[in-house]
């Protein structure tokens, strides 16, 4: 769809629903991010645990570590994810800019036929947000992919919290003391999976599909 | 659509009121805009808000080349003044648009850059239009904190943006004001509550008791003319505003 008066009659609230859509996914990203704090805080508790255990906790001790750097990176890769999903508001507003106008400029061009300038406008404007959509249409799969290459942390950090489990099974004494903290890490890294999982479900994403 | 309606020409030098649009939707206040021409060139004084654009462009076009239009005087920052801004700019980029330099900064949110805004000092300033000089009056806290009126010596017309406005009811829509004193009891309820200050509205009955003018101009409502200007001006001084005609 190149021409003005087609993007004039572009269904108009579409660009709502996106808007709509990335306050679902930021509003998820948030809860992914609080829950990466928390991980970070029981890693911490369970280095000082792994530390009191001494030898016999010392590859629990380690797996800990490894969860505490996943928590950073996990951080780190929601940022990127919040910076995209910042992208996408901007986009989708400026599409819902380019919707108003281009009705308002149809509309013009209806009570106005005689203008000639008319036509050199609506047609600028068609190209205007054309990139719009083709730049929303980007970021849409930017998220996409970094969206899956989040994911794929998360399934190491499913195997670091699974590893952990066995570790504590080694714990002697505090055994159940580590079995407790590493059946927790599993419990958030399965938290973190699920949120994900819904966040690749997004409809938003289907706009990629729709092209 | 609006019609438009020819207030003063003088060969090329030409007022036109654009004005009520029957299928304008109810819940948009309606709005009178003009455009001054002289010589080749336009000035669209309050153009209006965005949804009302369509007609004022319409109308407009019928009796004026819109590239020749040289800018837009924003009377303040209201989006019944000027929201349609950045639809004009699509037409002519190189339109300047003349407002308060209070409003300087936020008008861009409308539309813009930093080249289309002219910012009129507080105590006023002379507009030019090719060949024409236009002076841009003060009426600050009439309505708005940085508020300015459009006068023209040479036609003896003032633009008085919200000053003069009247709420008319249906089948009270004439362009002039024909009965004054039953036209002035649909601009109190609003001159009472939109004026904002007593000592400003008396610097502003002062500084146009002062001024030659034959047809009074509002944004809303009906122009004002002949003996009706100096009616207006005096009901308007001896009206209590603002917070102190509670």
């Amino acid at each position: 769809m190149t021409t003005a008066l087609a993007i004039a009659a572009a269904p108009v609230p579409q660009a709502g629903v996106d808007l709509l859509r990335i306050v679902q996914i930021n509003e998820e990203i948030k809860r992914v991010v609080g829950v990466s704090f928390k991980i970070n805080i029981m890693a911490l508790n369970a280095i000082f645990l792994a530390k009191r255990a001494g030898t016999a906790a010392r590859g629990f001790g380690v797996l800990s570590n490894e969860l505490r750097v996943f928590s950073q990176n996990l951080r780190c890769c929601m940022q990127t994810l919040t910076g995209l999903i910042h992208g996408c508001v901007n986009e989708v507003s400026l599409v819902l800019q380019d919707n108003r106008l281009a009705r308002l400029l149809g509309e013009t061009a209806k009570l106005a036929p005689q203008q000639a300038t008319l036509a050199g406008v609506m047609a600028r404007r068609s190209r205007q947000s054309e990139q719009h959509l083709e730049q929303l249409f980007r970021l849409r799969r930017q998220l996409e992919r970094a969206l899956e290459e989040v994911f794929q942390m998360v399934e190491l950090g499913g195997v670091l919290a699974k590893s952990a489990k066995i570790e504590a099974a080694y714990g002697q004494s505090f055994a159940p003391s580590l079995a407790q903290v590493s059946g927790e890490f599993d419990g958030v890294v399965e938290e973190i999976r699920g949120s994900l999982e819904s966040l690749r479900r997004s409809p938003f994403f289907a706009g990629n599909r729709d092209r | 659509m609006k019609t438009t309606k020819t207030i003063f020409q003088d060969g090329d030098h030409k007022w036109v009121a654009i004005v009520r649009d029957p299928q304008k939707p109810n819940h948009l206040i309606d709005t009178n805009e003009y455009l001054v021409t002289h010589g080749g060139r336009g000035l669209v004084l309050d153009p209006g808000g965005a949804e009302i654009f369509p007609a004022v462009f319409s109308a407009l076009s019928a009796e004026f080349d819109p590239s020749a239009l040289a800018g837009v005087f924003a009377s303040h920052q209201d989006p019944d003044c000027c929201s349609s801004l950045a639809l004009w700019l699509e037409f002519n980029p190189a339109m300047r648009c003349y407002v308060s330099w209070m409003w300087s900064g936020f008008l861009p949110h409308f539309g813009g850059s930093a080249e289309t805004f002219i910012p009129i000092p507080d105590q006023g300033l002379d507009i030019p239009l090719d060949g024409l000089m236009l002076q841009a009056i003060p009426a600050h806290y009439l309505h708005s904190s940085g508020n300015f009126h459009l006068y023209d010596k040479q036609a003896k017309i003032l633009f008085s943006g919200d000053v003069g406005a009247a709420l008319l009811p249906p089948g009270m829509d004439g362009l002039f004001v024909e009965d004054f004193d039953a036209h002035i009891g649909h601009a109190e309820g609003f001159h009472k509550r939109w004026m904002g200050s007593n000592e400003a509205k008396r610097d502003w009955c002062e500084r146009v008791s002062q001024l030659d003018i034959d047809l009074l101009c509002p944004q809303h409502g009906a122009i004002y003319r002949g003996a009706d200007v100096q009616r207006f001006i005096n009901w308007f001084d001896e009206l209590p505003v603002g917070i102190l005609s509670r």
